[in-house]
């Protein structure tokens, strides 16, 4: 169980960091949380010859929040920051979830936010919340900044849209609507340390009257490999008085569309049809959370 | 509960508590010597395969490599149980599971030794794999796992016991039913870990290592590297747990010491925990028929027992584990007639051996299912029908266990009771439920895989005016806490205090003879040895402090560091000063104890006629309990929550109640593993494809329910102190508890293992259509 040998960088610098990563192209990984990183390299999956680590480069860190527009969140922030953040709780709530469900204690001081989202395991608790949040990533090189919708940064199961010589840094979430709120679930086997089944996150926007539902986003993970936006819930339920009948059609509906597969951990019928009442339970934990704002 | 004692019953923080938290114990992982190589072992990628040839010239180029062994250099078989020894230290011409070990480098570092095993160049041809014990014992004719076993069968038994099919048919109430358990292992935290030193000079051996077991690892060591066992000491570090897991040597042992000697100095193995996995010798799985009847009253009058086991690739203790599985059908109900039919198959997985509460956990899990079942049946409770049933102290069942005491009718009152069982069963609504079974283990076993009367247990009391009191014994404490118990037992006989009591263990050439820490024996034989040794200790000083006080010695008494008069407690005098005296005119004091279990005849007493391994799981006394569980089934995604257990155990008189507490709690949250979450899963190659407790899914502390335990007053005249196991008696209800109370909650009856949500999904699915279809 022993790394392959390869060179150590720490650059302090967002310049630093760039540059090395543009130089050393394919041939570097990345070392954030190194949470997935090192255990690959340790099974002999990937063998690189530099690793960069990027834990010095405090502009990649920390989650800034203001109001009216929103947070920003260093792509190197650990996921047991947002865990805590009280910013997060408050207007990112499944987000908030997420991150507490997220591997161990242990996993979650060292792992990050970006990380997350670069491995793209298909079972991943944070994108499917983040990509609910209609979040973009802020993806870096020497030559500039580009922005990218989540779900089109995750393209499948361990696939990302970084190009050589890109980083991701940052996560941009949209200022949360009035009268919304966002839950986040999964099904596993035990209540933690699991990788999860599935996993899904609701974000409802409601009408003025608490009841009309004006906008609505359900993501699911792990039936898919990548997170999964469904376009019949939204279509299903916006526009309408919310009630258990079109509930129930919903999740049905998500169900429907979710693509899972059986493997160790839990068979495609199992997963299809948890994938129904995780819908079914979040969406109404949502609905009531909203009228409460 | 003996209100006598003041060192016994004390919940007093264990010998090994405070270095265990402060991180500060050493394990063997934890020892550097001067010189010290790394052992790494080469494995198998075929389950089953001939060896054809094992090239590791290019390894020993490496530099950095010091040098490699394979099996054709320590032939010699192994095993726990002698007359079934049939493992080696490294594959020899053939492998039987994926990831036998073929070979074992040692270098410089452990990183030069893992780069090394690439260049060993092994040949095979594979042969076909067999993970089913079923369909082993078919292709039996066309593959063979070992030469000597055509039907691929280690060993079959069949007991027969009074007349069943008499009994049967005189019988109300007969119920049969089909289970079976699921594969799954200790997942102790420390990997097996070894360092051995070989000093070429003397030609003497020290093997550190991670073990339950230094007295059979130490013979067996002698055996494979053809050394006398004089020659040999094995000591135990801290040992960070073992279940069962640790009580057979390791290939790291043998590997540890077979390239230490070669090379001259020292060397050590730490196994990843995909070798673990690899060599686990866990659970057996067990495909098991079983058949209760009953009279019109409820009384059992037969049993019938058909198991066939999944013992894997070698022998381990399966033969014993085998007899073990048809013995617990005997307690602890009263069956009259009994018979069993049990076969141990080898299948290319790894080995089973043996796991907290062997043979005991199967048929338990049928039997207090099936005994639910037979309630409902009849129209009776459950805890009624257990109750009717329940043996009585002094019973001796028909295949001549003999329980000398019980009060397992007590355990079943006192968490009845506790739980509120009989107002809440058959009553909570639909998706709750609450579930009872009940359950005993040996203590102090009486078997012996020593064919011969050889004390099981020798404890060396010494009394010094340097040393105060001290306790000799080779007992290895893996964390179930036998060095506390044995200072509490030993001040007490003594009458001085636990805090003064030094012991010195796990070590074969400081410690006296101990057969090992399994089969829940050694609270009950180093009692029995420890009462022997103090009492040649008293004796002694009684003399004295009678001159000193001033009256007859057969009128003195120990206690609380003192000694006095029966008649005039006046006439008393320090402990401390006594030995003083003693040891300043005749100098050190020392006890010899010994402990010889009884040796039972397994018969069949309707017949006074042998039955084979009849006498396995014969005990000088045993433990018992009850447990009481509720869960909350999500009935719409399978998930259990248990929100309560409720446990009563009679262990005897406690001796030290904050660990009795400890290995109960320890004992549910185990069994709750192999009950709803944990299997090792394999693929058809032989492969274990969750060999990761990544994978392998043992409860956390996320899964760990609210439990109340009682411990039961109890005192068993027979036994020293009174004493009984704790250990493993608590994982026997476990598991058909849950069966039991998901029954209650959602009216299927789970027969296999795990429960997982998945599973019960699929039942309550299948019960409404059934339930429709039936136009409920």
């Amino acid at each position: 169980m022993y790394l392959n040998n390869f060179e150590y960088f720490a650059p302090k610098t967002p310049g630093e960091a760039l540059d090395l990563v543009g130089r050393m192209g394919n041939k570097a990984k990345v070392l954030a949380g190194g949470t997935d990183l090192i255990i690959m390299m340790k099974e002999k999956m990937i063998q690189p010859e530099y690793l960069i680590d990027i834990n010095n480069v405090k502009e990649f860190k920390g989650i800034s929040y203001e109001p009216g527009k929103g947070a920003v969140i260093g792509a190197a922030t650990k996921i047991s920051e947002l865990e805590y953040s009280p910013v997060i709780r408050d207007k990112y709530f499944a987000l908030h979830q997420a991150a507490g469900e997220l591997g161990s204690v242990q996993v979650r001081t060292m792992a990050t936010i970006g990380g997350n989202s670069c491995h793209a395991s298909p079972a991943a608790e944070t994108p499917t919340p983040l990509v609910a949040f209609g979040a973009k990533v802020v993806i870096s090189s020497v030559s500039g900044d580009r922005e990218l919708p989540l779900e089109e940064f995750i393209l499948g199961n361990r696939k990302n849209a970084l190009g050589e010589g890109e980083l991701l840094t940052q996560f941009i979430l949209p200022e949360p609507a009035p009268k919304s709120a966002s839950r986040y679930w999964y099904i596993g086997l035990r209540d933690a340390m699991e990788i999860d089944a599935v996993n899904m996150a609701v974000n409802i926007v409601l009408e003025n009257d608490g009841r009309t539902v004006k906008e609505l986003t359900l993501v699911m993970g792990s039936v898919s490999p990548r997170p999964l936006v469904s376009v019949e819930v939204p279509g299903i339920l916006v526009g309408k008085e919310f009630n258990s009948e079109l509930v129930e059609k919903a999740a049905q509906a998500a169900a429907g569309e979710a693509k899972p597969i059986s493997d160790i951990r839990a068979s495609a019928e199992y997963r299809r049809e948890v994938t129904a009442v995780l819908a079914r339970r979040l969406l109404q934990a949502a609905f009531d959370a909203a009228r409460e704002v | 509960m003996n209100k006598d004692f003041t060192q016994v019953g004390r919940s007093v923080p264990r010998k090994d508590g405070p270095i265990k938290v402060k991180g500060e114990a050493i394990y063997t992982g934890d020892m550097v010597l001067p010189r010290m190589a790394y052992g790494k072992i080469k494995r198998s990628p075929y389950a089953h395969a001939i060896i054809k040839k094992i090239d590791y010239s290019k390894a020993l180029e490496m530099p950095g490599v010091l040098a490699v062994v394979t099996g054709d250099e320590a032939p010699n078989k192994w095993g726990i149980v002698p007359q079934t020894a049939n493992e080696v230290a490294l594959a020899v011409g053939k492998v039987r599971f994926y990831n036998e070990g073929v070979a074992a480098v040692a270098a410089i570092d452990e990183e030069t030794a893992e780069a090394a095993l690439d260049l060993i160049e092994v040949e095979y041809e594979p042969l076909p794999v067999l993970t089913d014990p079923f369909e082993s014992m078919k292709r039996a004719n066309e593959v063979r796992i070992h030469e000597d076993a055509p039907e691929n069968i280690l060993h079959s038994g069949d007991q027969l016991f009074g007349d069943p099919d008499k009994a049967f048919a005189e019988c109300t109430y007969i119920l049969e039913r089909e289970f079976s358990t699921s594969y799954v292992n200790h997942a102790f935290l420390e990997p097996h870990t070894s360092l051995a030193s070989y000093d070429t000079q003397s030609g003497q051996l020290q093997l550190w290592s991670s073990t339950q077991v230094p007295h059979y690892l130490h013979t067996q060591l002698s055996i494979v590297l053809e050394m006398p066992m004089s020659k040999i000491r094995v000591t135990v570090p801290a040992v960070g747990g073992g279940f069962g897991g640790k009580g057979e040597a390791s290939s790291s042992d043998f590997c540890a010491a077979l390239l230490s000697r070669k090379i001259g100095r020292p060397v050590r193995i730490v196994f990843e925990r995909s070798e673990v996995f690899a060599t686990n010798k866990g659970r057996h799985p067990c495909h098991m028929k079983v058949k209760i009847g009953l009279d019109k009253d409820g009384y059992i009058q037969a049993v019938d027992f058909d198991n066939t086991m999944d013992g894997g690739a070698y022998a381990g203790w399966g033969i014993v584990v085998m007899f073990y599985t048809a013995s617990m059908i005997h307690l602890p109900y009263k069956v009259p007639n009994a018979r069993a039919n049990v076969r141990r198959v080898y299948t290319n997985k790894p080995t089973c051996g043996a796991m907290r509460g062997l043979g005991g956990v199967q048929p338990r899990f049928a039997m207090e299912c099936m005994l639910d079942e037979m309630a409902e049946m009849i129209g009776i409770s459950p805890y009624e029908l257990k109750m009717k049933n329940a043996v009585e102290s002094g019973y001796r069942s028909v295949s001549n266990l003999h329980v000398p005491h019980t009060e397992y009718k007590k355990c079943l009152q006192t968490a009845a009771e506790r739980s509120g069982y009989l107002e809440k069963h058959g009553k909570l609504p639909f998706g709750k439920g609450i579930g009872l079974a009940g359950g005993y283990y040996i203590s102090g076993t009486a078997y012996t895989l020593y064919q011969s009367y050889k004390p099981h247990t020798t404890v060396l009391l010494r009394v010094d005016t340097e040393g105060g009191a001290t306790l000799h014994c080779a007992a290895a404490d893996i964390g179930q806490g036998c060095n506390t118990v044995m200072a509490q037992m030993a001040a007490e006989a003594l009458g001085i205090r636990y805090e003064d009591v030094h012991v010195i263990s796990g070590d074969t050439e400081l410690g006296t003879f101990d057969l090992g820490s399994f089969a829940s024996r050694l609270t009950y034989a180093s009692g029995v040895a420890i009462k022997e040794a103090a009492k040649q200790i008293n004796d002694k000083l009684f003399e004295v402090a009678a001159g000193m006080v001033g009256c007859r010695a057969d009128q003195l008494e120990v206690k609380d560091c003192r000694f006095f008069s029966k008649f005039e407690p006046k006439k008393t005098i320090e402990w401390a000063k006594v030995v003083d005296v003693y040891t300043n005119s005749v100098g050190t004091l020392t006890g010899l104890g010994h402990f010889s279990p009884p040796r039972l005849k397994g018969i069949d007493l309707t017949r006074g006629k042998r039955v084979q391994g009849a006498n396995i799981g014969h005990s000088p006394t045993f433990g018992f309990s009850c447990q009481i569980w509720e869960v909350d089934v999500d009935l719409e995604t399978g998930k259990i929550r248990v929100d309560k257990v409720t446990e009563a155990g009679d262990c005897g008189q406690a001796v030290n109640p904050m660990s009795v507490d400890g290995q109960v709690e320890g004992s549910i949250l185990f069994a709750m593993g192999q009950a709803l979450y944990e299997e090792m899963k394999v693929a058809p190659d032989g492969k274990i494809i969750n060999a990761s407790l990544h994978d392998y899914k043992v409860p956390t502390a996320m899964e760990l329910p609210e439990i109340d335990t009682t411990i039961v007053d109890s005192y068993d005249p027979t036994a020293p102190f009174g004493v009984k196991e704790s250990g493993e008696g608590p994982v026997q209800p476990t598991i058909p508890a849950i069966t039991n109370a998901i029954y209650d909650a959602i009216g299927v009856r789970f027969t296999d293992l795990p429960i997982t949500p998945e599973k019960v999904l699929k039942a309550l699915k299948e019960k409404r259509e059934k339930e429709k279809s039936e136009g409920k």
